[in-house]
């Protein structure tokens, strides 16, 4: 268990004018499950080859437990990381997979012995000791090449998107086995994927990045209900948020916006008095979907809950809700119904809208604004 | 985001592991520097060693009288050459030719679900397994014009089958590609093979369900796909012509007199035993320049059709 | 065999069968005529025709091409010629494969600035015709009192092997995952550990290609063997062309086609019982990536 720090990491590949890693600074606490998201090309899998040192970077430091290990060689720096692919040695069996990492540390040959025992029995992997890799299903290979890295008992564990090769099923079963690995083990883990369901559902804290920047770090929570800037909140959630870009009025009431529906009925959003500073302005707003839903007499009457008539173009049923399209001023919008509501494609529906979880985001800096 | 820069912490030094690491980061190019020195000297030196002496007058010996282009205006004046080179061109565009017609006629054959596919296969390519030493010694014997194959002719009725090819002085150079076809045809079948199953067969089936027949999709979707395997195999036929000595040196000689010569045996023949070293080398680069000519547009087709990709 | 719906007699299948058997025959004919003349006697030579059987089976002509036939000034048969080659081979095969896996072992998984420039030099080695290296390679081995030796041969070919083996290891190597060295690294594998606990446990096809390769490549040489040997070390290929060219008095066809199996034969065995590997080889040298 151990603390790492990334301190303005930079990296600069070549000669090449653009940054990889544009000064990325992370504090990653002991015994936490880190994740790291991005789309692909964000550098995500850049920082990550630096933290284990399989990748020089161009400025700044990594420093474990204190100690900086930037110049260290990867096997001096005590990290264990489980690869996409699995990268396991296809000559040797899961037992000498798993003792590899020891034996080269000339480890004794009992302890060896003991280590493969005990992880193999945390991973339910003893019968399959003595294969070789090529006999294992994708699940098998996957918890082989999470116990060797669990074999040398490092400081860190990285994870490369290591669920990517699963098939759905197996990957949501391994998700919860790695949550209940980290309960258990309370290790430090870094961990990428660009799957958001995995990250919300694994991580401590987040690390969204784009572009070799740190865009949000933040728990789950935060990220999904506080995004930091428009990227964050298109790139966590599914559907996506809904950005619907608006121009704020004063009314009698406080402020507001008006918002059309396709039938060119017109909708009154009442906005929050803090964004008074942005009066005859356009912001953004960003509603999620389960924001604009059917109507729930618990909310009707509250201070930032709104009603309107939209017209469904088509659902999408998912099991436990229904999204359905409408157009809100000639922009596609998501809205996420109870299918006890039944709505149909055609249909005029009323709709409610609670404002009180909305985003909002200043259309120049595409940045939150901070009620 | 934050863009504070924490204070750098006191680096881990440990002296041991840092040598190491040194040599550890050293050790592939250590690796590769027998390799690199070997190729350096041995291709890229020699090459301009070559070309210096083509400069010379050297003889017998080497020598660094420098004469400017003259072995090379000796060469082009030199009726041997001349008809090397001549010999080459007849030689390499009939080897190619055939060889490709029969590659790919014979690939597109066995491409049809053939039962003991692996053993035809294995008799088309065998003759690759041996030496042109080899290749040449036994066409020299079928093609013998008294007791070869005009009297296997004969023997079986056709009395009238007349093949003297290996001694007359305007034919001995279609022995050659004769025996150079037999020998490289198998290989450029295998290389049509693995071009052919390398093809996305639902491209094919999409091609059924468009309703065209077999021959249609040869013709117009599957061999088009292939140009990548008619370039290699043609560059690599014309490199095989071109460095083309063994054959002629065991089957003719040259002969009759120098009517089948061939560039390659021209270098050997001024370099070694008669003693022209400058001439022998001016012709070496003159091979050069010729595999340079074919190669240098090859590779930069290829990296611009890889920029591309 | 397994396939349920056969399509129904077809005079395209048959016509399909009958141009590749055919093909087929043409292509063994040599072989064939080879075989049939070496164990004839020169009277059945001149009576018979080359498709005949012979009519008295001897090994007269293999006997002779082995030990006492003419190939220049002595006459000894080819069987020095025939050791000289495995001398020569044996250790080219070895020590080209053995450096062509470490090169291909940094080409691929060590790369650093300038690996690539240095593999497009070295594959150029691949394509020069040797004819241009030939009057400094002699001069130089001359120098290093290496000319007429079979170490000086092994020399060469290994300067102009190393080429194709490192081409072959790299090759594969690019296509084992980057992720099982990183793997390694982390594990705390360094160069040498990772080339021989991980990377040469699975090189095990490949060492067959590129062993086959070199051998048939070198063994079938002629070029350097001509030029740089003489007598005592000089190879089989060279000692076969001696004969053949050997003109005192009459023909003995069956003594060329004698020695020009055993001069085949190595290769040929090679060929049918690791022809999968050859065949690799072959489509592997010449599809470069």
């Amino acid at each position: 268990m151990s603390r790492l720090e990334l301190r303005a990491i930079r990296k600069t590949y070549g000669k090449a004018e653009r940054e990889t890693l544009k000064g990325i600074d992370i504090d990653i606490n002991s015994g936490e499950f880190l994740i790291l998201v991005g789309p692909s090309g964000c550098g995500k899998s850049t920082l990550m080859n630096a933290i284990a040192g399989l990748e020089d970077i161009s400025q700044g430091a990594i420093v474990i437990d204190g100690t900086d290990v930037t110049t260290l060689e990867p096997r001096d720096r005590d990290i264990a990381m489980v690869f996409q692919s699995y990268a396991l040695y296809p000559t040797m069996t899961v037992r000498e997979n798993i003792a590899f990492g020891l034996r080269i540390r000339r480890q004794p040959k009992e302890e060896i012995d003991q280590e493969v025992q005990r992880v193999a029995k945390l991973l339910q992997i003893e019968p399959l000791l003595d294969r070789k890799p090529s006999q294992l299903s994708g699940g098998q290979q996957q918890r082989v090449a999470m116990g060797r890295a669990l074999a040398r008992r490092p400081k860190i564990y990285l994870f490369d998107e290591p669920l990517s090769n699963l098939d759905a099923k197996l990957r949501v079963e391994m998700r919860t086995e790695i949550k209940r690995l980290h309960r258990r083990l309370r290790t430090t883990i870094v961990y990428v994927t660009h799957d958001q369901i995995e990250a919300m559902t694994l991580a401590d804290r987040i690390a969204v990045m784009k572009d070799g920047e740190l865009q949000q770090l933040g728990t789950p929570k935060e990220v999904y209900e506080t995004p930091a800037n428009l990227f964050v909140a298109s790139f966590i959630g599914s559907p996506a948020m809904n950005f619907i870009p608006v121009t704020v009025q004063k009314g009698d009431r406080g402020l507001h916006a008006m918002v059309k529906s396709d039938s060119g009925e017109t909708i009154d959003l009442p906005l929050p008095l803090a964004l008074s500073a942005y009066e005859n302005k356009e912001i953004i707003l960003g509603v999620r979907p389960e924001h604009i839903t059917q109507i729930q007499a618990h909310k009707e009457g509250q201070p930032l809950v709104a009603r309107g008539r939209l017209t469904i173009e088509v659902t999408e049923p998912t099991g436990p809700d229904v999204i359905a399209l409408v157009n809100i001023n000639g922009i596609p919008v998501h809205c996420r119904i109870d299918p006890d509501h039944p709505v149909d494609p055609g249909d005029v529906a009323e709709l409610m809208f609670d404002m009180s979880k909305t985003s909002y985001f200043d259309p120049a800096t595409e940045q939150r604004i901070t009620l | 985001m934050s863009t504070q820069i924490g204070v750098l912490s006191v680096p881990a030094k440990r002296p041991a592991s840092r040598v190491i690491n040194l040599i550890q980061a050293w050790l592939p190019k250590l690796v590769l520097a027998p390799s690199l020195a070997l190729v350096l000297v041995g291709v890229y030196g020699y090459m301009i060693w070559t070309a210096v002496l083509s400069f010379t007058n050297s003889s017998f010996m080497p020598s660094f009288r420098f004469v400017g282009f003259a072995q090379y205006a000796r060469l082009i004046a030199n009726d041997r050459w001349h008809t090397a080179c001549i010999n080459l061109v007849i030689f390499g565009v009939l080897f190619i030719g055939v060889c490709l017609a029969l590659g790919i006629f014979l690939a597109i054959f066995l491409d049809q679900k053939i039962r003991q596919e692996g053993f035809i296969r294995t008799v088309y390519l065998y003759p690759m397994a041996l030496s042109l030493i080899v290749t040449g010694t036994v066409w020299r014997w079928i093609l013998n014009p008294g007791l070869g194959l005009e009297k296997l002719m004969h023997d079986w009725g056709w009395t009238s089958f007349h093949f003297d090819w290996l001694v007359r002085s305007h034919l001995s150079v279609y022995t050659l590609v004769i025996a150079a076809v037999w020998q490289s045809s198998g290989f450029v079948m295998a290389l049509f093979l693995a071009g052919l199953r390398g093809i996305d067969p639902s491209i094919i089936k999409a091609a059924r369900v468009d309703g065209a027949r077999l021959p249609t999709i040869y013709l117009r979707i599957i061999l088009p796909c292939m140009r990548p395997v008619f370039f290699s195999a043609i560059m690599i036929l014309a490199h095989l012509s071109i460095k083309s000595f063994d054959l002629v040196k065991v089957m003719t000689a040259g002969g009759p007199g120098y009517s089948s010569d061939l560039p390659a045996l021209f270098m050997y023949d001024m370099s070694f035993t008669r003693g022209q070293l400058g001439l022998g080398a001016a012709s070496a680069i003159m091979m050069l320049g010729a595999i340079l000519a074919l190669l240098v547009p090859y590779l930069y087709s290829e990296l611009r059709s890889k920029r591309h990709d | 065999m397994t396939e349920m719906v056969r399509k129904p007699f077809s005079f395209n299948r048959v016509l399909i069968y009958t141009v590749l058997l055919t093909a087929a025959a043409v292509y063994l004919v040599p072989l064939v005529v080879m075989l049939l003349t070496s164990f004839k006697t020169l009277g059945d030579i001149s009576s018979g025709n080359l498709m005949a059987l012979p009519t008295h089976w001897t090994m007269h002509a293999w006997h002779k091409a082995w030990s006492t036939a003419c190939t220049g000034v002595s006459c000894e048969g080819v069987h020095h010629f025939f050791w000289n080659s495995f001398k020569m081979a044996i250790p080219a095969v070895l020590i080209s494969t053995g450096i062509g896996a470490f090169n291909g072992y940094v080409f691929s998984k060590w790369r650093f600035r300038g690996s690539d420039l240095i593999f497009s030099m070295m594959l150029f080695g691949c394509f020069i015709p040797f004819q241009v290296i030939l009057l400094p390679m002699a001069a130089t081995l001359g120098k290093m009192g290496l000319a007429n030796t079979t170490a000086g041969l092994v020399v060469v070919h290994v300067t102009y092997g190393v080429a194709f083996t490192t081409l072959f290891f790299r090759n594969y190597y690019v296509g084992v995952p980057d992720a099982l060295v990183k793997a390694a690294r982390l594990d705390g594998a360094g160069f040498f550990t990772i080339f021989f606990r991980i990377m040469l446990p699975m090189s095990v096809p490949i060492f067959m290609v590129c062993i086959i390769w070199q051998f048939t490549q070198i063994w079938n040489d002629f070029l350097f063997g001509v030029v740089f040997a003489s007598g005592d070390s000089q190879p089989i290929t060279v000692g076969l062309n001696n004969l053949v060219n050997t003109g005192t008095g009459v023909k003995e066809y069956n003594v060329n086609m004698a020695a020009a199996l055993i001069a085949a034969l190595p290769t040929l065995v090679v060929y049918v019982l690791a022809g999968k590997y050859f065949i690799r080889g072959l489509t592997a040298g010449s599809v470069k990536g």
